[in-house]
């Protein structure tokens, strides 16, 4: 009796339990530098695997080629799926969305920079390599969901009870935070790329799977770009392009290979199947009967149309299938492997280095450099086999640039759709072309539905 | 001495005298209840022998003294005990009276039938007195039946006396003490061995199915070791656990199993399992117990009762009480059953001609023409005999289930060392064709002591079961209400399964005897063992510690080999070898106090106690995949690939509680009752929490104006009481803050990334109820009629639930307490009636009946929640929304149902959530059961039915009528009725082959429509038990005493349900079998 009551009074201690086998208490996380890398890693792992998920299943930031070159002027759909909202811009507030998808890795990534800053115990350049990875992950997925919505709640703590009564920041402000994440996290990546325990650097044959300072700077120069800062725009490209010991353009048909030399930041696939490669290439891909379900995209015309005679990425990047002899349908081929099951030889590429040289064309143009900008175009379009521009009025270089984002980026990442609506050519562009679908308040997406009625402090975006 | 009263009943008087004596007294209940009559006494200055002559002898009590310690056993003194004075023939008449085990009864009163002349027994329970030739004794003797007989001759005679307890002082099992029924102030209901034992079902809750007011049981299936559906007064938790607490002796055991691989046996859906896995696995654990060694089952229901379990007594507590040995010479009971079961009900489906018929105009109906070229949607009509017509169910769920059942139990010991060991072995095969069946072999030992002085008292028990259940991958009653009568010889010429190919190669149906090639084996081993200690240190003042294990150790294994695939499925299934290993493991300390005293005119009984448990559940499994041809499975080590995973969950829990009983001259009862409880299941913030309860009885029979009341009413009691009790049956770990691996088929940079599970919530405590019941308990004829009536309301707040939150946050939902209010209200009622058992026949008689409600009275943020489709404010718990259906249209032969505005809904249409504006409650609305036992000599006749008022999902709207696919097509035979042309007004609409037409549609609309749901009330004859046992005259003879029975479950059913079984309300799963057994029970 009276061992029962003494037990009792220190029954605190008596009712700490085991842990569960297949978890792991947060705290413990954050005491080893293994595990804590493992939440890094768990973030570039879930995204690949995003990557190859059937993208019916909408709302995952990894699988943006598809739904974005929907929404743009890219692909062509004509089933009656979710899709179909993207193809036709008319979303609604009960589709699927990024924000539900882009969120939840937020808070995973607020969770670690906490847990990394308590520690106390981690060796310093895991620690100041994983804060980096954090931040630049943070920046990552704010630059889509600022591109997407607009003004969005600016979440960067983990408290629920806070987060869950956050207004919507004003861009500005969002950007303000995107470029105060990437600054930081030049400053703490490793500028050489790391195995996976974010310590180690490969000695030979470099996986570039995981963000390094260059990554951080690459989409700096992107969001300067963005943002209108045309000078930081060109010096951050300027890094990135000058560090030739790591980054080449490479030939046209090596460009989306693994460890490919023009790559500043790939995914490793872990897909569907043993040995599967991208899921661009598995979807896009069409098999010789023409689209169908698991195939359901093919590219618009008014793409190929696009092209210039002579641009060997219309024959290198894109491919058709010829159904009953009569009709063809062409499909990006950026991706050659479609089958799973075969050596893997080509990685999803998020980053890459001649979004750089047209990021600091289209900055250079800006700063009214008209011939630094053209230099830069003209390097692309070289590799492209075709011939150099010359130097013309600032706005027709802009007008260059443009075109040779489209030709060069078209399908990966959404870069079309950004490019429209940051440029202000959305309406003219898809309001000719999508007709009675198109109004000027689809450059921003709904936000869900279910979100207005959970955060009666939000107000949905205009037109929806 | 000297006492002065007046007019006071015996037995007060009693008790002065006694304390001014100094002496102990020992007397029973109901002998203190007899003397009751009302006596003045004035003495002075008297010896206490004086005295007790004037209070007992002088009004005819018999009394002696032991030491220190006066005895009143209750005996009536004979007026003479001179005998006979018939002087024609006298005899000498000895002789002994002894109990059934033979231990002798002392101061027993032997009568002289007609006279008022007698004699006593003496301490070894012999007697001798004068009578006449032929002359009737009558021996009586308080505990006993009295029993007549006649003289006969000058052999000595034996006098067996059998034990008789007035059934309000039968004991009653409480939260850590024994109780009588006529001091109970709580909601607590028994049933004793000799209802349970003899029934040949394979889990202890089907047991108690029909005997207990406020407890709804339903089986799952017909298989031996199923689940069954315990609930008592409703399901209280929306999301978690609503299972009943058990504790087998004083260790709780777990009311759910892991998750396991098939769910063959019944996994019944919300019920939160308390271990991580989160999911419940098919089967029972009650199925690990064998029914023979059980002695007692209390169901402990109102606060009274159950707040003493603190956070984990609000959906009931269900205590069993295992045998214990008796004191006497060592007997041998030994039981045999042997039987059979079978199907007791078929799904009336159509024959080939009609089969044949409906899919022709089927095909019409799709404006298809009836087809020549052999596809998958056509084999029935292209390649199958157009006049094969095979009963799949005759073939598929025909057989006879052969059931056998052997006990054996040897008991014994002294007054002060008692124990038993029991040995049973239980066999049930399945009416599925093969040699499938679940074998159980269990053992069970009790041993108990006593000191001489009564101080020190030990009990160790332990039951173990070892069980191997063969089964296979599944249930194929779905396939024999659906495969169509036409469909070919499962097996072809060599025995080999027949796969009836289509030209391209694939198989036309889904062979059902192929899952017989997937076997499923569950091997369970289950061990229980407590033990306890107690030492009385002062009169009134007792220690106690029990302690107990249980472990539960499950083996499962699920072959899948590729070969039991059709042909096309072969290549996904390349072989595949599923083994898990799992293991649930309890331990429990509780060391007790427990004091009783005199405190005014009453007895105060303080009790304080805590508990030290701890529970760890780990499964590990290996799931293998890919063997080479030829290769025997399960060689695991042979697979190409495999993958290991392992889970656990560990839970503690600490208590402090005490009971404060006080009882007035045995007429007022009040009981408070209070527990401190700490969880590991619960946040850190909210760990500790209190619990307590307040009761109240009146036993009104006890007042003097009801004492001279001139009804035939014996005793009257009111009951009330208040109290909360909690529920924590929410999962392990829900509140902690964890990180698991991130899935993807490969590794990333050769490590597996981690990530956080959920947003945590450090405030996570328990769900609560409330709960109020009153009862009014009264006796007539001596108490052999009875009847109980008991209201109860129960409010379960403090809902563990998935809040919904912005995504922001990081998640869609946190889990969290909210203020989600169900209620559980009702009525329970019994009645049982024994006539007087010293008669040639015998009646008894029960009924029991309870009126449910079950209602969600609030939940704030429904509308958002993940559970907007489930639940209705102000409906039952287990509601469906479903569209208001309006018939066929006579026009087209669609479905049609109501929109929320009445209109109906466009056939191309599948309806809005908001236009189910019809809610059906699937919960009984009124179950009970009554039992009727005839006694003629030694014939014995006993039947229970259990009926139950409910609605179910029917089968009247068939499987999609007019499809086939994979050899399923066939349909219940109320679709013969379906509509055929313009103007025809029918039930059924037109059977269509074509899944892309309307008719799909509105069969979708219509099966969530109130047409697809019916009454599912049914009335069964759950038990019959006719038993025959072996004169007395013979038993003397042989010594040894035998009965023969014979026991048939579930032997009919009336019911209006359309379905194959209104108990489990499906046609996926075996209905519970009907059996008939024939055994014999010995003792030696």
């Amino acid at each position: 009796m009276l061992a029962g009551l003494v037990t009792f009074y220190s029954c605190e201690k008596f009712l700490g339990v085991d842990l569960p086998v297949n978890n792991i208490n947060a705290a413990d996380v954050y005491a080893s530098d293994a595990m804590a890398a493992s939440v890094a890693t768990g973030w570039y792992q879930t995204m690949s695997n995003q990557n190859s998920a059937f993208f019916n299943s909408t709302g995952l930031l990894a699988t943006m080629y598809t739904n974005m070159g929907l929404a743009a002027d890219e692909l062509v759909y004509t089933g009656t799926s979710i899709l179909s909202s993207y193809y036709k811009n008319n979303l609604s507030a009960t589709d699927p969305a990024y924000w539900s998808d882009i969120y939840p890795v937020i808070y995973k990534i607020n969770v670690a920079i906490e847990g990394l800053e308590q520690s106390t115990t981690l060796s310093p350049a895991v620690k100041q390599q994983l804060l980096g990875e954090a931040k630049f992950m943070r920046a990552f997925n704010y630059s889509y969901l600022v591109g997407l919505y607009g003004d969005v709640p600016l979440v960067l703590g983990t408290d629920y009870r806070i987060n869950s009564r956050l207004l919507r920041s004003p861009v500005s402000v969002v950007y303000h935070q995107i470029i105060n994440d990437l600054k930081e996290a030049q400053n703490l990546l490793s500028d050489q790329y790391l195995q996976g325990d974010a310590l180690t650097p490969y000695t030979s044959g470099a996986q570039r799977v995981r963000p390094t300072k260059w990554a951080a700077t690459a989409l700096l120069a992107r969001v300067y770009l963005y943002t209108h800062d045309y000078s930081d725009a060109d010096i951050q490209a300027s890094l990135v392009i000058n560090h030739t010991g790591l980054y080449r353009l490479t030939a046209l048909s090596n460009v989306f290979l693994k460890n490919s030399r023009e790559a500043i930041w790939q995914l490793q696939p872990v897909g569907v199947g043993i040995n599967a490669n991208t899921g661009e290439g598995r979807f896009f891909i069409l098999p010789p009967t023409g689209p169908d379900d698991i195939h359901p995209v093919y590219l618009r015309r008014e793409l190929l149309n696009n092209f210039e005679a002579g641009d060997q990425r219309k024959l290198k990047w894109i491919s058709y299938v010829t159904v009953n002899d009569t009709t063809r349908y062409y499909y990006p081929a950026k991706y050659k492997i479609g089958a799973v099951n075969t050596a893997v030889k080509e990685y999803p590429t998020i980053l890459r280095l001649a979004e750089l040289y047209l990021v600091r064309a289209e900055a250079r143009a800006q700063l009214n450099n008209l011939q630094g900008a053209v230099a830069d175009v003209n390097i692309i379009r070289g590799r492209a086999g075709l011939p150099g521009i010359n130097t013309l009025t600032q706005s027709e270089v802009l007008q260059a640039v443009l075109q040779e984002r489209r030709v060069e980026l078209f399908t990966e990442w959404g870069h079309r759709w950004f490019d429209l609506v940051r440029t202000g050519s959305a309406d003219v562009v898809l309001g000719s072309l999508k007709g009675e679908y198109w109004h000027t308040t689809d450059q921003l997406f709904p936000i869900p539905g279910e979100e207005l009625a959970k955060s009666p402090q939000i107000q949905q975006n205009a037109g929806y | 001495m000297t006492i002065n009263m007046d007019r006071a009943p015996i037995n007060n008087v009693l008790r002065k005298v006694v304390r001014q004596a100094h002496i102990g007294l020992f007397i029973s209940t109901e002998t203190e209840e007899k003397l009751s009559e009302r006596i003045s006494l004035n003495v002075t200055n008297k010896s206490i022998e004086q005295v007790l002559k004037q209070v007992l002898e002088a009004n005819g009590w018999y009394y002696f003294m032991d030491g220190d310690v006066l005895h009143v056993p209750g005996n009536k003194l004979p007026v003479s005990i001179k005998g006979s004075s018939d002087s024609t023939a006298v005899e000498i008449v000895t002789g002994k009276v002894t109990d059934l085990v033979g231990i002798p009864v002392p101061f027993a009163t032997v009568m002289i039938k007609g006279t008022k002349d007698g004699v006593l027994t003496d301490t070894n329970g012999i007697f001798t007195l004068r009578t006449g030739k032929k002359s009737g004794l009558i021996v009586s003797s308080i505990g006993f039946e009295t029993k007549e007989l006649t003289v006969f001759g000058k052999k000595p005679m034996l006098v067996q006396l059998t034990p008789w307890v007035n059934r309000l002082n039968e004991t009653v099992v409480t939260g850590y003490g024994i109780i009588t029924r006529r001091m109970n102030t709580g909601n607590v209901a028994t049933i004793k061995a000799k209802d349970i034992e003899k029934q040949p079902v394979s889990n202890l809750a089907l047991a108690l199915q029909g005997k207990v007011p406020g407890l709804s049981i339903q089986q799952s299936t017909g298989l031996s070791g199923s689940n069954t559906l315990v609930r008592s007064q409703g399901d209280n938790s929306l999301k978690n656990g609503n299972d009943p607490l058990y504790i087998i002796d004083g260790v709780p055991y777990p009311s759910q199993l892991l998750n396991t691989f098939t769910s063959i046996l019944g996994g019944l859906s919300r019920n939160a399992p308390d271990v991580a896995t989160q999911q419940p696995g098919a089967g029972s654990p009650l199925s690990f117990i064998n029914l023979h060694d059980v002695e007692s089952i209390d169901v402990l229901k109102d606060a009274d009762a159950t707040s003493i379990y603190g956070s984990r007594g609000s959906n009931a507590v269900i205590l069993i009480t295992t045998k214990r040995g008796k004191p006497g010479p060592i007997k041998t009971d030994v039981m045999m059953q042997y039987g059979i079961g079978m199907v007791a009900s078929k799904v009336k489906v159509l024959n080939t001609p009609q089969y044949v018929e409906m899919r022709q105009q089927a095909f019409k109906n799709a404006g298809w023409s009836v087809p020549q070229a052999v596809t998958a949607e056509n084999a029935d009509l292209t390649v199958y005999s157009q006049y094969r017509n095979t009963d799949w169910q005759k073939v598929l769920l025909g057989n006879r289930a052969q059931y056998a059942n052997v006990n054996a139990t040897v008991y014994g010991g002294t007054d002060y060392v008692q124990f038993l060991l029991s040995l049973g072995r239980r066999e049930e095969t399945t009416v599925f064709p093969g040699n499938l069946a679940d074998q159980r072999t269990s053992a069970h030992f009790n041993m108990h002591g006593i000191s001489v002085n009564k101080c020190f008292q030990v009990n160790f028990s332990g039951i173990y079961m070892m069980d191997n259940n063969q089964l296979i991958s599944t249930d194929l009653t779905e396939l024999a209400i659906k495969l169509v009568p036409n469909a070919p010889e499962p097996y072809g010429k060599n025995h080999e399964l027949n796969w009836a190919l289509l030209p391209n190669g694939n198989a036309s149906w889904k062979n059902p005897l192929a899952y017989l090639q997937q076997p499923y084996n569950n091997k369970t081993a289950n061990l229980v063992a407590s033990a306890s200690v107690s030492y009385c240190l002062l009169p009134g003042l007792c220690l106690r510690t029990n302690g107990g294990y249980n472990n539960l150790g499950i083996k499962e294994m699920l072959l899948l080999p590729q070969n039991s695939y059709a042909p096309q499925d072969r290549e996904g299934h390349p072989g595949e070898a599923k083994i898990a290993n799992g293991d649930i493991s309890t331990w429990i300390i509780e060391p007790q106090v427990e004091y009783v005293d005199s405190l005014g005119e009453g007895t105060l009984d303080v009790f304080v106690g805590s508990t030290l448990q701890g529970n760890t559940a780990t499964r590990t499994t290996i799931i293998t995949r890919g063997y080479a041809a030829g290769i025997p499975l399960p060689n695991i080590g042979a697979a190409l690939q495999s993958k290991v995973s392992s889970n656990s969950a560990d839970y503690k829990y600490n208590a402090l509680f005490m009971r404060l009983s006080y009882n007035w001259h045995n007429k007022y009862i009040f009981n408070l009752s209070a527990r401190r409880d700490g969880s590991s299941r619960f946040g850190p913030a909210n760990r500790f929490h209190n619990f307590g309860s307040v009761a109240g009885a009146w036993v009104f029979s006890e007042s003097s104006w009801l004492k001279q009341w001139p009804l035939a009413m014996s005793f009257g009691k009111l009951k009330s009481s208040y109290g909360t009790t909690g529920n924590d049956a929410i999962g392990d770990y829900q509140f902690m803050n964890f990180y698991q691996p991130v899935s993807s088929p490969l590794p990333y940079q050769g490590g597996i990334g981690l990530e956080p599970t959920s947003l945590t919530n450090s405030y996570l405590q328990w769900e609560q109820t409330r709960k109020l019941s009153a009862g009014l308990e009264l006796g007539f004829f001596q108490d052999r009629l009875l009847l109980d009536v008991n209201y109860y309301q129960n409010r379960s707040a403090n809902q563990l639930l998935n809040y919904p939150i912005p995504v922001a946050t990081g998640f869609p939902n946190i889990m969290k307490n909210i203020d989600a209010t169900v209620l559980n209200a009702g009525w329970e009622l019994s009645i049982s009636f024994e006539s007087r058992t010293n008669q040639d026949i015998q009646w008894s008689s029960r009924l029991n009946l309870t009126i449910p409600v079950n209602k969600l009275l609030a939940y704030p943020g429904l509308e958002l929640s993940e559970n907007y489709n489930d639940y209705v404010i102000g409906q039952s718990t287990n509601v469906r929304r479903l569209y208001r259906f309006a018939g066929v249209d006579t026009a087209t032969g669609l479905y049609r149902v109501y929109d929320q505005s009445g209109n109906r809904i466009a056939a191309e249409f599948t309806g809005r959530p908001e236009d189910k504006t019809s809610y059906i409650n699937l919960n009984p609305v009124l179950y009970g059961g009554v039992s009727q036992t005839f006694k003629y000599k030694g014939f014995e006749l006993n039947v229970l039915f259990y009926f139950v008022k409910q609605k179910g999902g029917n089968y009247a709207l068939g499987f999609l009528p007019g499809t086939f696919y994979g050899g399923i097509g066939n349909q219940p035979a109320y679709i013969l009725n379906h509509w055929e042309k313009r103007g025809e007004n029918k039930p059924v609409q037109q059977v269509n082959s074509d899944v892309n037409s309307l008719s799909a549609t509105t069969y979708v609309n219509a099966m969530a429509s109130t047409a697809a749901f019916s009454d599912a009330s049914y009335v069964r004859l759950k038990q019959l038990l006719f038993a025959w046992t072996l004169p007395e005259y013979w038993q003397q003879k042989l010594h040894m005493q035998a009965r023969l029975f014979f026991e048939g479950q579930n032997l009919f059913t009336i019911t209006g349900y359309q379905g194959l079984d209104p108990e489990t309300r499906n046609t996926t799963s075996l209905p519970p079998l009907r059996m008939f057994t024939v055994g014999i029970g010995l003792t030696l």
